[in-house]
């Protein structure tokens, strides 16, 4: 198996990122045609619209050790499918209020709108939301045990 | 014409810009190939240079750049660059268009677009994407999205090419694409009809030497404003000025710039300036709140749908200053390179401002090519001469015109006329529906159900776009010990056409029953694999990608190792997506071809007859006695045309066509079904009831009058509205030469809190009455009082002949009105005149002629519920999308045209009934509708029927079933969003191809990136 | 004021079909259905100081029965509760004849919800019930670290019994996602940390009626009330809805609602 991605001391943050199809993975694309830099902590999901991302899916990336999850859509008004992602932004009020309220950071969970033609946004979003995990350190959520097995 | 012989089923589309693109998709949809040329090296057009579009706001790029992929991906859409029209010959049916093709020097289906070329071309040009703001080289993509995504040569400026010397792109490109030997070719095709879309050509600033553009560093055209507003333009979107890229606070906006102009030529209105600068405007202060934006104006044309209240919104909430007045010089600093702009205030005092940058709001002219190339007449402007009634017909049978080239336009217009054209193209041709249409044909599916999966990794190295940044190898090895991988190797481009005959082998060979490939974007590139993979006899859906180019390669070229093993998780998470994927079968369900068509008006008459022509048995279901609705009270538009016998030839004919049943008198009571199936209920004045079955339906309601309560309208006979005036004017009443004085009264129910949107038609309306009154009786003095002269495009000459006919216009500010009251017998209108500084003005008058607002249908109310879909907050209907979809609704199979979805003049009012027949037709031509495999799918074992998923669908797709109590999806409807599934705490609800379960190993998959 | 007994016969005689309450058997208090006024159930029929989700009964015997009227007893919260459910379609209101029972003083200040009355009461006196906000206020008042160490230890403590979700009367979910194995590991006690409980919390959203029985219901004494009336405390602050108020208003989790609704959230 490959070494993981966090380098020696494995104790790089992990971001998972859920990016939209239309908006925010083109813009995604278009950071990457730009060749605009950012930092290799982010691994992404691409879905058809964030209004199919399941508050489950945040909880299960947290559990599974993320220390930040990215949601990143279309602006209002812009959604592919219209209203979509009014429900992301409805689901994700709820669930970062939660989250803090169980003691976890606010910081650790992001939702920004990235249109296709953003491509500078997007890896600015993954740089300063990288700095942002990187200062809260580790999730507290990190599954000490297992990854302690798995190494 | 084209009955006799049998037509050719295909069609030109010249130009390659939004309406193109539009038109292209379309005809393609309606069962023609499509030869879509455009002069420069991508489709795309100015759209794909816009930043954001009015009045949304919506990314320009974001909702463009998917119909530029279905363009590059449909296979019936020939895209010919670099092509310019020389001669078009033949009748409609049989047109033979020859093109000039200029040489690209690279091969367009080898290269791969990934940009080596461009990296070591030693020779800088201005970029002509980012108006020249920036460069680029003279080997490159034209831009990111561009179609075809192929390099381009600039043959000027290339050393190979001017002095055979360099050669670097050459050497550098590894899919040997570069070609210098290209030559500039004739090409003659064959085709049934051409649409011309070439669009417009930008003013020259420069003309207006007043202005210093191109001498004075910050005065920069509005084209060029939007590439500096761009995220993807030269600044990334930083508001700064050209001199010293310094951030700009004080901002103007010149209007007219080119427009309304007789002093350049250009004596009409090029109609999108007003919002676009709006819009600027506000995109500007959205990037740097502290800016002041002022734009310079003469009238505010914020005529169309929700214009209004954009531009009042800008206004009042926003800050964006508007100053009624015309530059007449711009002078620079010379210390800090700021303007000072000079201008007449309203009352006639010459005033001067300082700003840091000036935008000049740049009219449009008239395309190359119309009338040498396509042999099409042209006014004198040179713009196509088009069809009163009909603008989409030139001069010339065969070629149809749309968009910007016919008249200055914005988006949404070109949609409705590339629409309309195709759907009149294919009015033509249908008799040679889908003969030149090429199918993919693919071997029957292999049975993998039951099988383990199978899966095969392809590496991609994308020449050095990949490789020469990740350790390939290191990604295949790592692949071939993932569960499930019996396959692992890599490509130099996996994309290229031999690398698809070779996947094809090795799925065969190995056995696979799944296929990940590890590349760039499935956003452009995924079509292309599932096609391969189907070709394989295995179920395109069982395919994953990973992006390591784009989300990998690309944005970590400083740290090889880690990317490496990013790009290594990412496969992992694809694989591990890959080995719970399941084939999916894409729907099927029956179509009726037959149309129904609401409201009798002149919208849903031309509809009606628009879907007879193409073929299809067609009901038109009026609710009064007769045919015509509004357009009865309407006697001869601007352009002199008799509208009134346009009206009896419609008539005429609708009752003459033989496919259109018409049903006067007739309610619909209710609507069922769905897509291809629908079944409406209609009900006659004696109750007797009839169930009509169709595939599709166009609303075409109509719209209304207000009814003034003001002005002592139905007091005093005197007060008319224009349309009572009209119809004097058209009787010839002998009683109107006598007329001392007619003032008329403009916004009568419009621009007002409780209508607080602007009806379009009424200043033409005024402007036209006024003229006709002159001429009949040029002693009588006119007056229009108005608030802004909204005569768009050509509507402008008329505005401009009736000054020059003597037609006074004084104008009153938006907080003021006029007063009609009766003095000693007479009537007498006050108004506090804004050129006057607010004096009160008064005059004695004959007549008042109010020029009253259109209204929506009340009956909408009632259909909207029916039909499942939305009104806006006024009561007309409202469309899928403001922009790209002008006649459809989310609801498949529901259109609209005409007064039912916002005011409009006569002749965009039979183009939108074009357009909205046209997109009906795209439903009623196809045997079976087919339907994606990603859709939303409830298991009723676990549905509960909470009914939540059915309130959460935006387009009405998902049922509940009264009988089992559970939550049905018609997939025919389902445009696969998931928004549903999120809400669904049973897990009853699932997206097919992103279900909770593959996403869940996706997110474990990535965890185990670090804790491996 | 007349006694339950005399009000089931009433409900009998003026059309409902059936009257659903709660009885006491020799000291155990049981479900009864009333279907007549000669049964013997009705002379044990009692209004008590004992709470059970009638509600969850209903949904079944509505779906049973179809075209049967159906007489309940209700408490503050088991009106709340059906209203609430009646919007996701799992009680019809309108074959419903609620009879309100208010809680006497002493069980509002032991049970501490914020209505202790239904809308029509026939039983009992109103009174009003200060809520306890104790556990809310004592975890908003620590740091992110204290709160969720706080939090670990409570949880720590669950032993995966589904008491909570069985006893809820707005749990009806045929398939439970604490039950699936992507979520909720199966056969780890306690359930992994925050999952299960963030997992019922957000389904509790915009649903939970604050009727208690969880937290009663729990043999580790977790405050689960607590944590779901934070989760409407937030649903009340974003989006403006709070479970079991009205008939009318839905809960805006589970429409699209409009653009204006998104740009006050995003204010």
């Amino acid at each position: 198996m490959a070494e993981n991605i966090g380098g020696d001391n494995g104790d790089e943050v992990r971001i998972l990122a859920f990016l939209c199809n239309w908006c925010s993975y083109a813009g995604a694309d278009l950071a990457g045609v730009s060749r605009f830099q950012y930092p290799t902590n982010v691994l992404d999901v691409r879905v058809m619209c964030t209004g199919t991302i399941s508050p489950y899916f945040v909880i299960k990336a947290f559990q599974e050790g993320m220390d930040g999850v990215l949601i990143a859509g279309c602006h209002i008004g812009d959604c592919h499918y219209l209203k979509g992602n009014y429900m992301t932004a409805k689901r994700f009020g709820v669930l970062r209020e939660a989250l803090k309220f169980l003691g976890l950071e606010e910081g650790r969970l992001r939702l920004e709108w990235v249109s296709a033609a953003e491509g500078e946004k997007y890896a600015e979003v993954i740089r300063s939301f990288t700095e942002e995990v990187k200062a809260l350190g580790p999730s507290p959520l990190r599954k000490r045990a297992k990854a302690g097995v798995e190494a | 014409m084209a009955e006799k012989m049998n037509p050719v089923g295909a069609v030109m589309v010249m130009g390659g810009g939004v309406g193109g693109i539009q038109a292209s998709l379309e005809l393609a949809n309606l069962g023609y190939k499509v030869y879509l040329i455009d002069s420069s090296p991508s489709v795309g057009g100015v759209m794909g240079m816009l930043d954001k579009t009015f009045p949304t706001n919506e990314c320009s790029m974001c909702i463009l750049s998917p119909k530029m992929v279905e363009v590059a991906s449909n296979i019936n859409i020939e895209v010919i660059t670099l092509a310019d029209v020389l001669s078009v010959e033949g009748e409609p049916g049989d047109m033979r268009v020859r093109l000039r093709i200029r040489p690209r020097y690279v091969d367009v289906d080898k290269c791969t677009g990934c940009g080596d070329c461009t990296a070591k071309c030693p020779v800088k040009i201005p970029d002509p994407y980012n108006a020249g703001l920036s460069t680029t080289r003279c080997i490159r993509v034209p831009f990111p999205q561009a179609v075809p995504g192929a390099a381009v040569i600039d043959p000027e400026v290339c050393r190979w090419l001017t002095r055979e010397k360099c050669g670097n792109c050459v050497k550098v490109c590894q899919a040997g694409a570069v070609d210098f030997e290209q030559k500039e070719r004739e090409e003659t095709i064959s085709v049934g009809m051409v649409i011309a879309a070439p669009g417009y050509k930008p003013f020259d600033a420069a003309r207006k030497t007043e202005y210093g553009y191109g001498v004075h560093a910050n005065v920069v055209t509005s084209l060029e404003f939007e590439r500096i507003l761009g995220a993807n333009g030269p600044t990334q979107g930083h508001v700064v000025r050209p001199s010293d890229g310094e951030e700009v606070r004080k901002l103007a906006f010149v209007q007219c710039v080119g427009s309304r102009d007789t002093t350049v030529g250009n004596g009409y209105c090029s109609s999108v300036c007003c919002m676009y600068a709006t819009k600027q405007a506000l995109i500007a202060k959205e990037h740097l709140p502290g800016i002041e934006p002022t734009i310079f104006f003469i009238d505010m044309r914020a005529y169309g749908k929700d214009f209004e209240k954009y531009y009042t919104a800008a206004e009042s909430r926003h800050g964006v200053r508007y100053v009624r007045g015309l530059i007449s010089g711009i002078r620079e600093k010379q210390r800090t390179k700021n303007l000072l702009l000079r201008y007449a205030d309203e009352q006639g005092c010459t005033q001067e401002e300082e700003f840091d940058l000036v935008v000049l709001s740049i009219g449009l002219e008239a395309p190359c090519g119309l009338a040498e190339g396509l042999g099409l007449a042209v006014n004198g402007y040179g713009f196509a001469q088009a069809d009163p009634f009909l603008p989409v017909l030139s001069s010339r049978p065969g070629v149809l015109v749309c968009g910007a080239a016919q008249e200055p336009k914005d988006i949404p217009d070109t949609v409705v006329q590339a629409t309309a054209a195709a759907g009149i193209a294919s009015q033509a041709l249908h008799g040679a529906r889908d003969t030149l249409l090429t199918r993919r044909e693919h071997p029957p599916q292999k049975d993998v159900s039951g099988e383990e999966p199978r899966v095969g990794a392809i590496i991609c190295r994308c020449g050095s776009n990949i490789g020469g940044f990740l350790d390939v190898p290191a990604v295949v090895e790592y692949a071939k010990e993932l569960p499930g991988v019996v396959f692992a190797e890599e490509r130099l481009y996996a994309c290229s056409q031999d690398a698809q005959d070779w996947i094809r082998q090795v799925v065969e060979e190995n056995g696979l029953n799944r296929l990940v490939v590890a590349s760039c974007t499935p956003r452009t590139h995924q079509p292309l694999f599932r096609e391969t993979l189907q070709s394989a006899g295995v179920n395109k859906y069982l395919f994953e990608m990973a992006n390591i180019r784009e989300h990998c390669s690309w944005v970590h070229m400083q740290e090889p190792e880690k990317a490496t093993r990013k790009a290594q998780y990412l496969v992992k998470m694809a694989v591990e997506k890959a080995r719970r994927l399941e084939p999916l079968a894409e729907g099927e369900s029956d179509v009726i071809p037959r149309g129904l068509v609401i409201g009798g008006g002149v919208a849903g008459m031309n509809a009606a007859l628009g879907l007879a022509r193409a073929g299809f048995p067609v009901w038109l279901v009026e609710k009064e006695g007769e045919l015509g609705g509004l357009a009865r009270n309407i006697h001869f538009d601007y352009k002199g045309g008799d509208v009134r016998a346009y009206l009896e030839g419609l008539v005429a004919e609708v009752e003459r066509e033989e496919l259109v049943t018409v049903l006067t008198g007739h309610e619909v009571v209710d609507v069922g079904g769905f897509v291809g199936q629908f079944k409406t209920l209609v009900r006659d004045g004696e109750g007797r009831e009839a169930l009509l079955e169709h595939g599709a339906v166009i609303l075409a309601s109509g719209g209304g009058q207000y009814q003034p309560v003001e002005y002592m309208y139905g007091e005093d006979a005197r007060v008319l509205t224009q349309w009572e005036l009209e119809r004097r004017i058209a009787e010839r009443d002998p009683s109107l030469a006598d007329l001392e004085r007619v003032v008329m009264i403009q916004c009568v129910g419009s621009r007002e809190e409780a209508r607080p949107y602007c009806s379009k038609v009424c200043c033409t309306e005024a402007v036209k009455n006024a003229l006709a009154l002159k001429e009949l009786s040029p002693r009588t003095e006119v007056f229009v009082l108005y608030r802004d002269i909204r005569t768009y495009g050509f509507r402008e000459d008329v505005y401009r002949e009736a000054r020059e006919a003597g037609v006074t216009f004084l104008r009153f500010d938006d907080d003021v009105r006029p007063d009609v009251r009766e003095v000693a017998g007479t009537l007498q209108v006050r108004v506090p005149d804004a050129n006057l500084g607010g004096e009160t003005v008064v005059l004695g008058t004959d007549l008042v002629a109010l020029s009253v607002g259109v209204t929506a249908n009340p009956d909408n109310a009632a259909l909207a519920p029916m039909l499942k879909v939305p009104r806006n907050a006024e009561g007309f209907f409202l469309e899928a999308h403001m922009k790209l979809r002008p006649v459809d609704f989310a609801t498949d199979g529901v259109f609209v045209c005409g007064l039912a979805h916002a005011p409009k003049s006569i002749e965009e009012s039979v183009a939108q009934a074009a357009a909205a027949a046209a997109r009906a037709e795209s439903v009623l031509c196809k045997d079976k509708i087919v339907t994606e495999g990603v859709v939303a799918v409830v298991d009723a074992e676990k549905c509960s029927g909470c009914g939540i998923c059915v309130q959460l669908c935006p387009f009405e797709a998902v049922t509940f079933d009264e009988e089992r109590k559970v939550a049905v999806v018609n997939t025919s409807l389902c445009k696969g969003c998931g928004t549903c599934t999120a809400a669904c705490t049973a897990g009853a609800s699932r997206l097919q191809g992103f279900r909770s379960d593959q996403i869940f190993e996706q997110i474990e998959a990535a965890a185990s990136a670090w804790h491996d | 004021m007349s006694d339950l007994k005399s009000i089931v016969r009433e409900k009998l005689r003026d059309g409902a079909d059936a009257f659903l309450c709660l009885k006491n058997e020799e000291g155990t208090v049981l479900p009864a259905l009333i279907t007549d006024a000669d049964s013997p159930d009705l002379e044990l029929v009692e209004v008590g100081d004992s709470r059970y989700p009638l509600g969850k009964i209903l949904i079944d015997l509505l779906r049973e029965y179809p075209d049967k009227r159906f007489a309940v007893l209700v408490r503050g919260c088991d009106e709340r509760a059906l209203v609430e459910l009646s919007k996701l379609e799992q009680v019809d209101l309108e074959r419903l004849v609620l009879v309100g029972v208010a809680c006497s003083a002493e069980e509002a200040a032991a049970c501490g919800c914020l209505r202790p009355y239904p809308s029509d009461i026939a039983l009992g006196e109103k009174v009003e019930a200060a809520p306890g906000r104790e556990v809310i206020d004592e975890v908003e008042s620590l740091s992110d670290a204290e709160r969720m160490a706080w939090w670990r230890e409570q949880f720590s403590r669950c032993i995966k019994c589904y008491g909570c979700r069985n006893i809820c009367p707005m749990c009806f979910c045929k398939d439970c996602a604490l039950e699936e194995p992507h979520l909720v590991e199966p056969g780890v006690i306690p359930p992994d940390f925050p999952s299960f409980h963030i997992i019922r919390a957000l389904d509790m959203t915009g649903r939970c009626i604050d009727c208690g029985l969880c937290e009663e219901a729990c043999p580790a004494g977790i405050p689960l009330r607590s944590l779901y009336r934070k989760m409407q405390d937030i649903m009340e602050d974003k989006l403006e809805y709070r479970a079991g108020e009205s008939a009318e208003e839905r809960s805006p989790l589970s429409f699209l609602g409009s653009e204006q609704d998104i740009e006050k959230l995003e204010e």
